[in-house]
C-alpha cells in the first residue's frame, strides 16, 4: 500500500497512532539517544495532531512539561507499537507494545535485522518503504507482521526517515496500529453484504425449532416477509403450497442421522431449484440450518429446449435417410430389376455409407444425450447369461458376411444383475461389430461372462489385427482413427466405442481392452452385481427402475 | 391378402413403404396423407392392420390411434408405429398405449413386409 492510499476507512485509527507516536518519539528521543534530533516527533505532531502542536509551538502550551510527557508517553505506549531503525534496517529499539503483540522479547529483536518480522507480503512493501524514506518522504500503509508465534498480524503503519543534526539519515521510526481484528470485522461485514446481495436464497433457521434467524434480500422478497417478521416465523409456516416440505424433511432427516449436508433439486414458489441445506453445528450440538436455494429454471429451460433441438435433428435427418436408404435398399433387392453390375456395385457403395451416415447420427444424438443427462436407463433384473446368447443370436449376420463364428462361454446358470439391458446390448453389439471386421475370415469370436463377488466381467475376444500400443490411448477418443483401422474401408464413426464407454461408466462399471498388435483384441466391461449403489449416485433423471 | 392401412406425411417414404409391402405380394396397401384423412377413410374401410408414422402435420400418429380405438371395429385391430424419435422411453409408452410393434426410422424395406406379419401374429 502507497501512501498515496491512505483511505477514509483507516484514517482515524491512523490519526491517533501517528499521533501519539510523534509525541512519543519527541520525549524519548531526547531522553533516549541524544544524537537523534527530536523534529521527527514535531513533525509528526505539527503535521497531524492539534495535540502536538500545542505541545511543540514555541510560546505554546506552557503546562507540557517532564510530567505532561510521561503522561502521553504511558499513552502512547499502550496503544501504538513503535520501533526504531537504522538505516540497514536493523533495530535499534522497540517499545512494550511491541514486544507484547509480537511475542519476541527485545533481547531476541534488538540488533536483527527487521526482515525476520516479515512475510512475502511486507519483503514487497519493504522496497518501497526504503525508496521513500530514502528520499525524505514519509510512507504510510499497512503492513503484516509476522509475530513469534508464526501468526501474522496486520498494522497500519507510518514510517518517518529520521536525520542527525547534519541533517544525514540515519534510520527510521514505524508507529503502528493492530488492525487485524478491525480487518477481520470488515471482511465479515463484506461477507455479510455479499450474502445479502446474493442471487440464491440464503435462509438460515434454528436446528431445533425451524425458526428464522437470518433471510437475504432475495428470500425475503420471495417469501414476502421482511427482516422483523421472519424472525418470528418458522420452516412449516411456508406451508404446502410453497413445496418447501421437502427442504422441512432434509432438516428432520439431517437432525436425526447427523449428517453434515444434503443437496437434492425440488419445485418451489413455482420455480425449479437446486436445495442445500448444510447443518451448522455449535458446541457440538445441532444448532442452525444454513439453507441455499439457487433457482435452476433457466437451466431446465435451457436443457429442455436442447432436448427438443435434438429430437427435432433426430426427425428431420432420419426421414430423408429413410428415402434414400430405402429406395437403395428396393432397388439392390431388383424391386425394380436386374441392374447393370457396375450400376450395382455404385448403388451398394451408396447403400454402405448410407448406414454408416445413420450410426454417426445415432451415436452423435446418444453422445450429445448421455452429455445432457438425457438417455435413460431402464433398469431391470437380467439374466446376463441369456441375454448374451441373445445378442449373439441378433449379430449373426455378421457371421455371414465377414465369414466369422461367433461363440458364447457362459455358465447355464442364471447370472442376475440389475441393468439396462438394452444399453448391455447396444455395447455388446459394438464390441461384436469390432470384432468382426477386424478379424480374418474362418476365426472365432468369442463372448465370456464371468462374474466375482461384486461385479460381473463381459468380455468380446478376437484374433485380429489387435490395436497398436502407441495408439492405445486414442481407443476411445471421439472420432478415433487408429491407423491401422482403415475406416474407409471397414465402416464404423469412430464414435461407437465412446457411446459404449459413457452407457457403461454410467451403469456403473468399467470398460476397457487388452490388445496385442497382431495377435487380437479382448475387450470387456464390468457391471456392478448391485446396482442400488449405482441409482443413488447418478440424477434421478438419468436412472430409472423399468416398473 | 392382408388388408393395410399407411398413415403417412412423407410422400417418399409413402411410396417406398407401398414398393416393398406390394413385393412381398401379401398386402392390399391403402394410403394416407394424414390423420385426419385417414379417420375419414376408415368410416368405409376396414384395415387388417394399421401403419402409423408418429410425427404428422395435424393428428400426430399416437393422436390418430387414440381416435380409433373410440371405434368398435377398429378398438382390436393391430396398429405398428413407425418414428424416427425411437428413444426407449417413447417406445415404451407407445407399446402401453396399444402397439403391436414400433419400427425405427430409417427402416429396412425388405424386411418390412415380415415386421409387420410378425406383429401382427403377435398381436
Amino acid at each position: 500500500m502507497s501512501s498515496k492510499s491512505f483511505n477514509k476507512r483507516t484514517a482515524a485509527t491512523f490519526f491517533l497512532g501517528t499521533a501519539i507516536s510523534g509525541s512519543w518519539y519527541t520525549a524519548t528521543s531526547a531522553l533516549l539517544t541524544g544524537e537523534i534530533i527530536p523534529v521527527v516527533g514535531a513533525i509528526v505532531l505539527a503535521g497531524l495532531t492539534p495535540f502536538g502542536v500545542s505541545a511543540l509551538r514555541p510560546g505554546g502550551n506552557s503546562s507540557l512539561d517532564n510530567h505532561d510527557m510521561a503522561q502521553r508517553l504511558r499513552a502512547f505506549d499502550s496503544h501504538a507499537i513503535v520501533n526504531i531503525l537504522d538505516t540497514s534496517g536493523v533495530l535499534k529499539q522497540v517499545n512494550d507494545r511491541f514486544t507484547e503483540l509480537t511475542g519476541y522479547t527485545r533481547d531476541q529483536l534488538i540488533g536483527q535485522p527487521v526482515s525476520m518480522l516479515y512475510n512475502e507480503r511486507s519483503c514487497e512493501i519493504a522496497a518501497e518503504m526504503r525508496a521513500a524514506l530514502k528520499q525524505g518522504k514519509t510512507w504510510q500503509g499497512e503492513t503484516p507482521l509476522r509475530c513469534a508465534d508464526g501468526r501474522v498480524i496486520q498494522t497500519q503503519c507510518t514510517v518517518m526517515p529520521l536525520f542527525n543534526k547534519n541533517g544525514d539519515w540515519t534510520g527510521s521510526i514505524s508507529a503502528r496500529t493492530d488492525v487485524t481484528h478491525a480487518n477481520e470485522l470488515l471482511a465479515e461485514r463484506d461477507t455479510a453484504e455479499t450474502l445479502y446481495e446474493l442471487r440464491d436464497d440464503i435462509w438460515i433457521v434454528d436446528a431445533e425449532t425451524h425458526r428464522f434467524s437470518y433471510m437475504n434480500r432475495v428470500a425475503m422478497s420471495r417469501t414476502g416477509w421482511r427482516a422483523e417478521p421472519y424472525s418470528e416465523r418458522t420452516l412449516e409456516d411456508l406451508g404446502e403450497k410453497s413445496g418447501s416440505h421437502a427442504i422441512l424433511e432434509v432438516c428432520k432427516s439431517l437432525a436425526a442421522s447427523g449428517k453434515a449436508m444434503s443437496q437434492f433439486d425440488t419445485e418451489m414458489f413455482g420455480s425449479h431449484f437446486q436445495v442445500t441445506v448444510k447443518l451448522l453445528p455449535i458446541g457440538g450440538k445441532a444448532g442452525r440450518f444454513l439453507i441455499m436455494l439457487n433457482d435452476i429454471s433457466d437451466i431446465i429451460n435451457e436443457e429442455r429446449m436442447k432436448s427438443e433441438f435434438i429430437s427435432m435433428v433426430s426427425h428431420e435427418l432420419r426421414s430423408p435417410l429413410t428415402s434414400i436408404k430405402g429406395s437403395m435398399g428396393l432397388l439392390l433387392s431388383r424391386a425394380a430389376g436386374e441392374l447393370p453390375s457396375k450400376a450395382r456395385a455404385l448403388l451398394e457403395i451408396s447403400h454402405r455409407n448410407a448406414d454408416r451416415l445413420v450410426l454417426i447420427i445415432n451415436d452423435i444424438l446418444d453422445l450429445e444425450k448421455i452429455s445432457t443427462g438425457q438417455l435413460e436407463f431402464n433398469l431391470e433384473e437380467t439374466d446376463i447369461a441369456e441375454l448374451l446368447r441373445e445378442t449373439s443370436a441378433a449379430n449373426s449376420s455378421l457371421e455371414q458376411r465377414h465369414g466369422v463364428r461367433i461363440q458364447v462361454e457362459t455358465t447355464d446358470a442364471p447370472m442376475q444383475v440389475t441393468t439396462d439391458p438394452n444399453r448391455v446390448i447396444q455395447v455388446l453389439t459394438n464390441f461384436l461389430s469390432n470384432a468382426a471386421k477386424f478379424s480374418k475370415p474362418g476365426e472365432r469370436i468369442i463372448i465370456r461372462a464371468e462374474e466375482n463377488d461384486d461385479e460381473l466381467r463381459i468380455s468380446v475376444s478376437d484374433r485380429g489385427q489387435g490395436i497398436p500400443a502407441s495408439e492405445e490411448h486414442k481407443v476411445f477418443q471421439r472420432f478415433a482413427d487408429l491407423s491401422n483401422s482403415k475406416r474407409a474401408e471397414k465402416g464404423g464413426t469412430g464414435l461407437g466405442l465412446s457411446v459404449c464407454k459413457a452407457i457403461v461408466e454410467n451403469l456403473g462399471g468399467k470398460i476397457g481392452f487388452d490388445s496385442r498388435e497382431g495377435f487380437g483384441t479382448t475387450f470387456y466391461f464390468t457391471l456392478p452385481k448391485k446396482n442400488s449403489q449405482v441409482a443413488a449416485e447418478e440424477p434421478a433423471s438419468l436412472l430409472r427402475e423399468a416398473s | 391378402m392382408i388388408k393395410l392401412l399407411h398413415v403417412e406425411d412423407d410422400a417418399d417414404i409413402r411410396e417406398i413403404a407401398l414398393m416393398a409391402l406390394e413385393l412381398s405380394g401379401d398386402f392390399d396397401v391403402v394410403q394416407c396423407e394424414t390423420g385426419e384423412a385417414a379417420l375419414k377413410q376408415v368410416q368405409s374401410y376396414t384395415p387388417d392392420v394399421i401403419l402409423l408414422d408418429m410425427m404428422m402435420p395435424g393428428m400426430t400418429g399416437r393422436q390418430t390411434l387414440e381416435k380409433m380405438r373410440e371405434m368398435d371395429s377398429l378398438r382390436d385391430v393391430p396398429a405398428i408405429f413407425m418414428t424416427a424419435r425411437a428413444q426407449h422411453n417413447e417406445i415404451e409408452e407407445l407399446r402401453d398405449l396399444g402397439a403391436a410393434d414400433v419400427i425405427s426410422k430409417p427402416f429396412d424395406p425388405i424386411a418390412l413386409a415380415d415386421q409387420v406379419k410378425a406383429a401382427m401374429q403377435a398381436a
